[in-house]
């Protein structure tokens, strides 16, 4: 039986009937066509379904939608501004931290987490923060250096 | 991949939930962090009919300090637990477990009662914890129990916990003046690893410079369930501690493993480690209490 | 020096901004209208005779609308190499691993799909399994094909040269067997589909596939529909790495179901799926004799090689030339013996991952050179840059270097990591290591005997003069080859990229073989670069006409119109292309220089919409003997990395703790894509060293088909990479430039091998250097006297 939920999504409010057995990240990326949210492993191995829950960034193929009743949700389209690229967003891009792009998201969602809560992070912090975001494409070099790269003054 | 359906329920209190659980006559889990039960779940290992969510049961998601114990929710995440004052300053072996559990995503989801019931041999977070002689709050419909943690892990899976129960807290009695612990994990990789082996240690000092009161050593991923080495306990009680003494509890210790082999490593492996890391272990403890003597002297 | 506006830079790729918003499409990402949804019933033995399917119940079940086996496809066998098509849809008579697919079935919704497969009841007898090679070689073993004896499903013997007198000649021959493990991919995205089978009988298949061109024409075969009725279409893609390189047959059902339904069909791997149907790295099992003179010289090698196949060839019969081929780069090497054998075994098949077939060769020979140099007292780098080829080397097996940058990539490493001050000077558990690597830049021959063209490339000028647009059915797969034919369009017709747009991946735009083989830099670069020119010499030609110029007077440079000598009134034209945009901003008047805009307007004005056209294909390679197909190449890519790690040698963990890498590449496209291969590689060969295996229990099922369990370097495990980039200018590259992606895994293993041995006093030979495989040998070392 579906349940209604209400939650806040990049800051727009959403209220929506789910069946209990959906998890966050297929009722972002299919009923709400959020597909900036990716799915890798749905195990919660792979970090490519980070979204910001709350103010944490998590796998949102371990919760439930209904689980996130209440919440406030962050998606990587969330993060753009409106001057346009987000500066972290920009970074990646002009780091060469993107290939196939599929950690993309979750990893630039995770990475801006650390920097709301440490601005000038350490390399060391950078890779721990972003341990749980897998990557088979870049050897993770360009991403870190992206994320150090970023003027915590540019950050909205 | 999907879920099995379930009927789903979502207390609001503690009294609640316990009422939802024994009004139940069909199988029911307990959601908490969700990350072993969800992924279960979708591999089809488990598929109960009714979920009672334990996330918006306030009560539990505290920590508190009260007299000498500190009490934590059973709901309070592996994150939240890494920053607890009292955890950083007192606890240092839980706090190292608490940093080495699965990712920082996975920390920010799973809980510290969920890492205790699920009762896997290789979790981070029970042995630390039974290292400090934690005790654990059960609550059902009609009562509540407190058993100490070491009791309550049964096998790979199983508790004694009863049907219609809630684990509700975690209690650690404040260390004393002169004790310290430690967690040494192995694993391949530097995160999203599960331990091949986990030692956690936690000693009390007769004073700034022994000998050893009491000493607990908990052996994890090398049995069914963490397993208590009485035999090293033994060794280091009534000692002075140092690197002698501490290895030759890293013997004992091995005598008390019950690893198998396995795909993740063999147990012949596993033995010799239980051997290095108790003597790791060990010495992180000794550092601490020095620490922590330093501390408050300062 | 050639100065360039474009290529050589460090320009962002094209598709980043769109990757950074979460605004890309990939698979998953698409829905249509009235889709349904497919999953597919996998065998659950390794080996069985199916004795009935019954479909019924599924077909019963309320929102089911196909339901489909063998007996809805015919028996036609496919594969990758037409030397070897082993595989139906659909087994019939028996499966032959867990995961063998049996049926399919789509319905409304996934859960309906999955509820339905359930229903289907399948008998089974179960049969004897042959789950390693030593069972599936042993006399008397169960046959996983019965036409292969001894379950050898391909074996080649080449000799060049004449290795047993060559051996009997030397100082000092040393024998090694190394073997490594069955690895994955893991890739970020799975694989996934949508097949849409429209009224006039087209079918449009969008898939995350690295090669549209290799799945368009194996659909059409297997399903029996026309070529040009069957359009792949490939959407942005999460990796691939070498298993999206072949159709599969999720694929093939997906559109069987289609045409059933008149519907749209999605389906997709979950990731324990993508460990099940994946076709990656072999096992091979590599017994190596090299032979040298005391003064370095190689002389001889003898490779023999077992490689566990898996219950299909796949690219099976590629893998096994490569791992013969490959050694004949990039030492001087006289004689050469191969013998491969590829064992079918009662598991999941094996295919084609980055260095296919070569990286375990190359692990296993540079850890025996390393040992060699020992013997006979040489520094391991001065043992490679004795005997090193160059340009205009031809190796015994006839491959031709027409470049080769191997000096200046060792050097650059030696160099560049303090080689000389380390090298035997560090402490007990510390240790520095170093190998070179070789590869091939394109397959010289497609994967079935064509004479077809490799890659045809189109671009068309917007009507408006403004945009120039690059159409290639090559595959973009994460690598950053839209950038790269952007940036070689861009350079030569000489505006900025940003006047550039490229769309890519799709059937309808020429032929491309795609994305395997590190092929596309070099092949549809050139394509590209020749309709760039096509491009450039269509419009300069109007313009030459219209402003009563010699064409030798005109050129294109950063979007403006260069007269070598000035002096050219072009007012008319100007004129006219203002007359044309009445109250527009921001277009050139006056004295301004003449545009690229308003020259490609008067070019469509006088000729029709302007297309350049491009093609390539190698010219004759090299090499008679049969099998010579692979591994001959238009262009040869090396590198040399030297590896620090530090042992922990109380539990035998192994931590790298720096890496340098150099890699020819010809000529960098654009530096950041090149540095980015070369780090993405490392961490591939770092993971596969140190942690990554697949296994198996005893009755074949896969123990670790997750990304927990199987483990690829977190980013607290990869070092940073200091990258160099080695450019020698490949005569038969676009603006020289050869491959990169693939031929930078190479010398990773062994020269974290060699560092562990300089840390450890062991050689290890085998993989992985797992925590426990080191602590054993660590400990059997001590015990001994």
């Amino acid at each position: 039986m579906k349940t209604m939920i209400n939650l806040t999504v990049n800051g727009t409010k959403h209220e929506a009937a789910v069946e209990p057995n959906r998890t966050l990240v297929d009722f972002l990326r299919y009923d709400l066509e959020l597909t900036g949210t990716k799915k890798g492993c749905d195990m919660g191995e792979c970090g490519s379904c980070t979204v910001i829950l709350n103010g944490k960034p998590v796998n949102s193929c371990l919760v439930l939608a209904v689980q996130a009743n209440g919440s406030e949700i962050m998606t990587i389209e969330g993060l753009k501004t409106a001057e346009g690229l987000h500066p972290l967003q920009k970074a990646f891009v002009e780091k060469g931290a993107i290939q196939c792009g599929f950690c993309s998201p979750g990893m630039i969602l995770a990475a801006n987490n650390l920097l709301q809560k440490t601005p000038t992070p350490t390399e060391e912090e950078i890779r721990t923060a972003l341990s749980g975001n897998l990557c088979r494409c870049t050897g993770y070099q360009k991403i870190i250096e992206a994320v150090m790269s970023v003027d915590k003054q540019d950050i909205p | 991949m999907l879920l099995p359906k379930f009927e789903f329920h979502e207390p609001e209190t503690l009294k609640e939930a316990a009422a939802i659980l024994s009004g139940i006559g069909e199988p029911t889990s307990i959601l908490a962090g969700g990350t072993d039960l969800l992924v279960n779940m979708k591999k089809g290992k488990a598929s109960p009919r009714h979920l009672v969510s334990l996330g918006r049961v306030r009560e539990l998601k505290k920590t508190a300090r009260d007299g000498e114990s500190l009490r934590i929710g059973a709901c309070v995440t592996v994150a939240e637990l890494r920053e607890e004052r009292e955890i950083k300053d007192d606890f240092d072996g839980l706090f190292r477990g608490a940093g080495l559990l699965g990712s920082p995503l996975i920390r920010n989801l799973a809980t510290v009662g969920g890492n205790i019931v699920t009762a896997r041999p290789a979790a981070d977070l029970p042995p630390p914890l039974i290292a400090y002689g934690a005790t654990i709050e059960l609550v059902k419909d009609n009562g509540e129990r407190i058993l100490s943690l070491e009791d309550f892990i049964k096998g790979p899976g199983e508790t004694s916990i009863e049907p219609g129960e809630i684990l509700s807290g975690i209690i650690l009695r404040e260390p004393p003046l002169y004790s310290g612990g430690g967690y040494v994990k192995l694993g391949m990789r530097k995160a999203l690893e599960i331990s091949l082996v986990n030692v956690a240690t936690f000693f009390a000092l007769d004073g700034p410079s022994g000998p050893i009161q009491k000493a607990r050593v908990v052996l994890g991923s090398v049995g069914p369930t963490p397993i208590r080495s009485l035999r090293a306990e033994e060794i280091l009680t009534g000692e002075r501690p140092d690197e002698a003494l501490f290895e030759k509890a890293g013997e004992a210790a091995a005598n008390d493993a019950k690893p198998i082999d396995d795909f993740r490593a063999s147990a012949e492996y596993r033995s010799e480690m239980v051997k290095l890391l108790t003597r790791k272990a060990l010495k992180q403890a000794y550092e601490e209490a020095k620490l922590r003597e330093w501390r408050r002297w300062k | 020096m050639t100065t360039y506006s474009t290529v050589n830079s460090r320009a962002p790729r094209l598709d980043a901004p769109d990757k950074a918003t979460g605004s890309a499409v990939y698979i998953d990402d698409i829905r249509l209208p009235g889709m349904l949804f497919g999953a597919m019933l996998h065998s659950p033995l390794a080996h069985a005779k199916i004795l009935n399917i019954d479909t019924r119940g599924a077909k019963r079940l309320s929102g089911v609308k196909s339901v489909v086996t063998y007996e809805d496809t015919g028996l036609i066998k496919y594969g990758v190499s037409p030397a070897r098509y082993d595989e139906l849809l659909f087994c019939d008579g028996k499966v032959r691993y867990v995961g063998d697919e049996v049926a399919a079935v789509a319905a409304v919704d996934l859960e309906t799909a999955v509820e339905a497969l359930s229903l289907i009841n399948v008998e089974y007898e179960e049969l004897p399994a042959v789950l390693t090679m030593e069972e599936a070689l042993a006399e008397g073993a169960p046959l996983v094909h019965d036409e292969y004896q001894r379950n050898i499903g391909a074996e080649v013997h080449h000799e060049f040269g004449d290795v047993e007198s060559a051996l009997a000649q030397c100082d000092l021959v040393r024998t090694d067997t190394f073997r490594s493990k069955r690895q994955d991919a893991a890739f970020i995205e799975p694989q996934g589909c949508i097949a849409d089978y429209d009224g006039r009988g087209y079918l449009t298949l969008r898939s995350s596939t690295q090669t549209p061109h290799y799945v368009q024409r194996t659909i059409a075969m297997v399903l029996g529909l026309p070529i040009g009725k069957v359009r792949v279409v490939k959407p942005y893609v999460g990796g691939g790495f070498g298993p999206k390189a072949a159709a599969n047959a999720m694929e093939m059902a997906a559109c069987l179901m289609s045409m059933k339904t008149g519907k749209p069909v999605k389906m997709g791997f979950t990731r324990e799926e993508v460990f099940l149907h994946s076709r990656a790295r072999h096992q091979f099992v590599h017994t190596l004799t090299t032979g040298v003179k005391k003064d370095g010289t190689i002389v001889a090698l003898k490779n023999e090689c077992y490689l566990e196949g898996g219950a299909y060839t796949s690219f099976g019969i590629a893998t096994i030339y490569y791992a013969g081929s490959l050694l004949g780069g990039p030492y001087r090497l006289q004689n050469m013996k191969y013998d491969g054998y590829r064992v079918y075994t009662n598991k999941p098949a094996c295919g084609a991952q980055r260095g296919h077939g070569g990286v375990i060769a190359r692990a296993a020979w540079e850890q025996q050179l390393d040992r060699i140099a020992e013997e006979i007292g040489m520094d391991p780098v001065e043992l490679r840059l004795k005997n090193m080829m160059e340009a205009g080397d031809v190796s015994c097996n006839e491959l031709k270097m027409n470049s080769l940058g191997m000096r200046e990539c060792i050097e650059a490493v030696r160099d560049g990591s303090g080689w000389k001050e380390k090298k035997g000077r560090l402490p007990k558990g510390k240790g520095i290591g170093m190998a070179c690597g070789f590869f091939v830049s394109g397959a010289g021959f497609p994967i079935y005997r064509s004479d077809t063209y490799h890659a045809t490339v189109s671009i068309h000028v917007s009507e408006d003069g403004g945009t120039v647009h690059v159409y290639t059915a090559s595959a973009e797969i994460g690598q950053g080859s839209d950038t790269a034919f952007a940036m070689i369009a861009a350079e030569t017709i000489g505006i900025p990229l940003d006047s550039v747009m490229i769309s890519s991946g799709d059937t309808e735009f020429g032929i491309d073989l795609g994305a395997y083989s590190s092929r596309q830099t070099l092949m549809t670069g050139h394509a590209t670069k020749e309709a760039a020119v096509d491009v450039r010499n269509q419009i300069l030609a109007v313009m030459a006409r219209e402003l009563k110029v010699d064409i030798s007077e005109l050129d294109i440079k950063d979007g403006l119109i260069v007269f070598k000598h000035g002096g050219v009134d072009f007012s008319r034209l100007r004129a006219r292309y203002i007359r044309e945009h009445r109250g527009w901003q921001g277009i050139a008047r006056g004295n301004d220089p003449l545009t690229f805009q308003e020259a490609a307007r008067i070019a469509y004005l006088a000729r029709g919409t302007i297309i350049g056209r491009g093609k390539y294909k190698p010219a004759e390679l090299g090499g008679s003997h049969k099998g010579a197909a692979v591994g001959t190449s238009p262009a040869y890519g090396c590198s040399a990395q030297v590896v620090e790690v530090s042992v922990d040698m109380e539990t035998g963990r192994i931590t790298v703790e720096k890496m340098t890498d150099a890699h020819d590449c010809g000529f960098a496209i654009n530096r950041t894509s090149v540095e980015g291969q070369m780090q993405g590689s490392l961490s591939m060969g770092l993971g596969e060293a140190l942690y990554e295996e697949v296994k198996f229990d005893e009755k074949g099922r896969i123990l670790n088909p997750n990304l927990g369990e199987y483990k690829i370097p977190t980013s607290l495990d990869m070092p940073n990479v200091n990258p160099i980039i080695v450019e020698s200018h490949e005569p038969y590259g676009p603006f020289g430039a050869k491959e990169v992606g693939e031929g930078a895994i190479m010398p990773t293993i062994p020269a974290i091998l060699n560092a562990v041995y300089d840390a450890t006093g062991i050689r290890f030979q085998e993989l992985p250097l797992t925590p426990e495989r080191v602590f054993m040998a660590l400990r059997a070392k001590k015990q001994k006297p």
